[in-house]
Order: C-alpha cells, then sequence, then structure tokens
C-alpha cells in the first residue's frame, strides 16, 4: 500500500527535535520543517519536543493549537508532564499523543507513546504508522510523566548521582562498575552527560509533582548542575567537569 | 610492601571456589578452606571440571590447566592458612561466622596478611571492628560467577588503610578483573545503583502503566540494556534479588527510594522465583516442549 506523504511540522530547539529532522531528511522526506511556523497550517502532523520550561512548552502547544488546522495530530514530549495535561491546554485536545522525546532518536530502535485520556485512536494509528514508515517500532504505553525508559534510567542516573555527591566512589569508578557489574551499556553518569542532566532533571521533576513521592526527589547536586548549566555534553561540561572541580578546590582550600 | 603471593579462600560454596578458580588460574598458588570435608571435595572437583571445559573449548591450553591445578590445594584446617599474604573470605552472610574466622586467623596469619570479606550485605566497618588489626580488612566482592563478571568492588572500611586498597587494587588487576574502589556504604555500587532498575519497572507494572513484556522490550530497544528487568529477575531469581533490596533498603534506615515493592514479594509468596522453578514473570517450562 502506498501512503501519501504526511506533511509534518517540528517545533522544538533541542537535539530531539533535530534528531527527527535529520531523520526524516535522511529518508528524503521532502514535507518537513523545523521551526517554521508558516508551516503550521499545511501539516498533518505536528511534533513539538520542549522539556525543561513548562511556559516554553504552554506556548508551543497555543501556538501549535492557533496556526495549525484543527483536525492535525500533535506528538508532544511527556517527559515532565502527562499527555492528559498538555492536552488540555488546547482547544481540541482528542489529537493529541505523547511520546518518550528523551534521546537523539537515533539512538532508539523503538519509541514509546502514550495517549492521553481524551486522545483518540485515530491519532494514535497515525502516529504509529508515520513511526513505522521512519523504520522505528513502537509500544503504545499508558500516560504517566516519563513514561518507561526515560522513567527508569532518570532513577538510576539520580542514584549514582547521590552516590557520586556522597563520595561514595569516583564518577569513573560509578560508570564501570555499573558497565561491568551488571552489563549496563554506557555508565549512568556518562550516559547522563549525553542525554543531558537537564532532561533527566525535568522526568525526575515531573515524577515528584504527579506522584508526590519521596523516591522522585532529584539530588541535590542534579539540580545544582540544572543552575550552573553544567548539564553535559551539549554544554561542555558535566558530571565529570564536577568532580574535577570538588578535587580541585578541597587542594586549593587546603593550600590556603 | 611486597604484593600477594599466597592466597586463601574461605568458604567453598558457589562464590569461593568460583574466587579460587580465577586466583589459580592467573597463577596464585592458593588454598581452599572449609569446615565440611564434603563440600570442599565437591568444589575441588568443580574446579577442575571447569578448567577441563576450558580446555575443550580451546579457552586455555593444557599446561596452564595442569598449572592451575597444581596450585590448588584444599584444607579444613585454619592454622593450614599461615603463610597467606591475602585471605578472602566468602563464609555465608552470618556475622557471627565471618567475625570469628577473621578472629582465629588474626593469631594464625602475620601481621600484614590482607583480610578480605566478599560480602555483600554486611557493613565492612562492622566487621573490622571485630579483630585487632581493622586497617588491613577490606571488602573484596566478587560478582557471581566470579570466574566469568569482570567486576570487582574493593570496599574501604572507616579503618580500612590506603596500603590494604593498594594492595587489593594491585591484586585485581593480576586476576584480569576491573576493580572499583567504593566508600563502606549499603550496597556499594552496583546493588544499590541497580535497584531502580528493579523497583521502578516493578512499579509501573503494578501501577498497569505498561505489561511485563512492553517495559523488558522498551528497556531493550529504546535504552539498549542487553535485558529488561523482569528477564534479569527471573534469571538472577526473584527471591535473591527481593532480597537485596531489603537488605539495601534497611541498611539505609527506610531510605524511601529503596523501598521493596509489594508485588516482587507476592511473586516470592507464590513460589514464582524465575528459571530456577520454570516459572517467574514469564513461563519456561513450556518452551521446553
Amino acid at each position: 500500500m502506498i501512503m501519501p506523504q504526511l506533511n509534518i511540522s517540528i517545533i522544538g530547539r533541542n537535539r530531539v527535535a533535530e534528531s527527527i529532522f535529520t531523520l526524516l531528511n535522511h529518508d528524503s522526506y521532502e514535507s518537513a520543517s523545523l521551526n517554521n511556523d508558516s508551516q503550521l497550517a499545511r501539516a498533518d502532523l505536528i511534533i513539538e519536543t520542549e522539556n525543561l520550561e513548562r511556559h516554553e512548552k504552554i506556548n508551543n502547544l497555543k501556538r501549535i493549537d492557533g496556526l495549525g488546522s484543527r483536525g492535525a495530530t500533535i506528538l508532544t514530549s511527556t517527559l515532565q508532564w502527562t499527555a492528559t495535561e498538555i492536552a488540555s491546554w488546547l482547544t481540541h485536545p482528542e489529537r493529541l499523543v505523547g511520546f518518550g522525546g528523551f534521546d537523539d532518536v537515533n539512538q532508539s530502535q523503538l519509541i514509546e507513546m502514550a495517549p492521553g485520556l481524551q486522545t483518540e485512536p485515530q491519532h494514535v494509528q497515525l502516529v504509529k504508522d508515520q513511526l513505522k514508515l521512519m523504520g522505528k517500532e513502537t509500544e503504545v504505553v499508558e500516560d504517566e510523566a516519563g513514561l518507561v525508559y526515560p522513567r527508569i534510567l532518570s532513577l538510576i542516573i539520580n542514584e549514582a548521582i547521590f552516590a557520586l555527591a556522597e563520595g561514595t566512589a569516583s564518577a569513573e569508578d560509578i560508570d564501570i562498575a555499573m558497565k561491568k557489574g551488571t552489563n549496563y551499556p554506557e555508565g549512568p553518569l556518562e550516559w547522563a552527560e549525553r542525554i543531558g542532566v537537564d532532561n533527566v532533571y525535568a522526568v525526575l521533576n515531573g515524577l515528584y509533582r504527579q506522584l508526590g513521592e519521596e523516591r522522585y526527589r532529584p539530588a541535590s547536586l542534579l539540580r545544582k548542575l540544572v543552575y550552573a548549566g553544567w548539564t553535559g555534553k551539549a554544554s561542555g561540561k558535566g558530571l565529570y567537569h564536577y568532580e574535577q572541580q570538588r578535587l580541585n578546590r578541597s587542594r586549593d582550600y587546603q593550600n590556603v | 610492601m611486597e604484593g600477594v603471593k599466597k592466597v586463601a579462600v574461605i568458604g567453598s560454596g558457589t562464590m569461593g571456589a568460583g574466587i579460587a578458580q580465577v586466583s589459580i588460574q592467573n597463577g596464585y598458588s592458593s588454598i581452599l578452606y572449609d569446615i565440611d570435608h564434603q563440600q570442599l571435595a565437591n568444589a575441588k572437583a568443580q574446579v577442575f571440571q571447569r578448567l577441563d571445559r576450558l580446555v575443550k573449548k580451546g579457552r586455555i591450553s593444557d599446561e596452564e590447566s595442569i598449572q592451575a591445578k597444581e596450585n590448588l590445594r584444599v584444607t579444613t584446617d585454619l592454622k593450614n592458612l599461615k603463610e597467606a599474604d591475602l585471605v578472602i573470605e566468602a563464609a555465608p552472610e552470618i556475622l557471627d561466622i565471618k567475625t570469628s574466622i577473621f578472629q582465629e586467623l588474626t593469631a594464625i596469619c602475620s601481621s600484614e596478611t590482607i583480610f578480605a570479606t566478599n560480602t555483600s550485605s554486611l557493613s565492612i566497618t562492622e566487621i573490622a571492628g571485630y579483630i585487632q588489626d581493622p586497617s588491613r580488612l577490606a571488602g573484596l566482592h566478587f560478582f557471581n560467577p566470579a570466574p566469568l563478571m569482570p567486576l570487582v568492588e574493593i570496599v574501604q572500611g572507616i579503618s580500612t588503610n590506603q596500603a590494604t586498597i593498594h594492595r587489593l587494587k594491585d591484586f585485581a588487576e593480576k586476576i584480569h578483573k576491573y576493580p572499583v574502589v567504593c566508600r563502606d556504604t549499603p550496597g556499594f555500587i552496583v546493588n544499590r545503583v541497580a535497584r531502580p532498575f528493579y523497583n521502578e519497572a516493578l512499579k509501573i507494572l503494578n501501577d498497569q502503566v505498561a505489561s511485563v513484556e512492553q517495559i523488558d522490550r522498551i528497556m531493550k530497544k529504546s535504552g539498549g540494556f542487553k535485558m529488561g528487568p523482569f528477564e534479569l529477575q527471573d534469571l538472577i531469581g526473584i527471591d535473591i534479588n527481593f532480597a537485596t533490596t531489603k537488605t539495601v533498603y534497611s541498611s539505609f534506615f527506610g531510605e524511601n527510594r529503596f523501598r521493596p515493592h509489594y508485588y516482587q514479594e507476592r511473586m516470592v509468596q507464590a513460589g514464582r522465583l524465575g528459571r530456577k522453578t520454570e516459572g517467574g514473570f514469564y513461563d519456561y517450562a513450556s518452551t521446553e516442549h
């Protein structure tokens, strides 16, 4: 069956948005745009990826709601807020589908999606078909902040950061331990640097607020890294930089 | 201080026998101790069998196997551990058993012998507190199966000195393991940082966010993990995994992040322990037919 190419608009200033755009271009997809509001009216599928700032997310969704056609399907990353909450910001909430926009999409063979309570099934189907065309498997799970993989990985990273902050072991030893002791594909701290410490913080913060449980409380060091802008590879500084600075400082202060 | 030359391993269960095998294969003259004659004989036979299998598979040569076998002695008398430079204790996880062994060895071994415990759940500092010179005692935590798993955690108790840590690090490298050093904290590194992989997966499952199969598939295909959290619990044993979580939780005095999930306890109560009972989160018996 030959399906007509969907017109796709991507809104978001992060690696998730860029990697989706790159993937579509790689497939010589002609009708895709990135952060181009003038294309929103033509789009059949609008993908939105803001994970950090709530006002930015609301702003994006309101623009999409105003400029996009009312029948367009909206796929939005749901790391910090549920699809149900995000859909509530729209005049037509039944067309919104959440997804785990956490990592560079080229790193993942499979994309998780979650419909909100208001979502109608044809929009889920449209997203599934499109992702399949892009070579991705899908799983549809229930709507909770952080879905499955971002949620579990963020908790592992949080624990590794607690351990680092307490001086349990060096950053390098924590990463080696998890790779060699239990076969993780990457150490949790280097993983955090690649994905972005700010994205991990977004997931934890979302779960902490949604579910109100102590177990989701982000480590104090994690918050501080976000404030300092030491969020990992993308910013050039992260957890390993923090550790080096801590060592230097304790030496400097001893020399005073 | 010289490097380790002679090694003693206490306890000839799965871990003890595995550690002894690693030690003799890497050229260390080693003595394996157990109170139980029969158990000791079985362990020795098992190690020899594994060496023979490695020869058959072409992983080691005939000479290497013969040399390794010559490196191994077994004993039921602690006095024969007199010459050990390093004692690795892999006795049952009962404080009294471990401390009384170390107390006896303090009188038998030289004042430079290093005492290492393979405990995964007890405090190194607490065990060290029972011997005269706690600076020579540290944790040396191998992972099961010891001959295959490449990591050892070297655990520094409050009183452990740096020389002891350096000598253990050197030994770990000589037996071709990756050593990591950590403070004496509950679960050390791996058993602590890995808790959410299982615990949060259980919560996601129990909250009906996703199924067992979905969670495993997502963690493998989105996250790149080699096994999903439920497949892995079935392999490890759900009871073993549950016991580890309980220990870490109570050692942290009830820190909420480590709270075990009641659903995991239900699985244990149902006797669905994983592969070893042919059923856990998945069924295994039917795949045989």
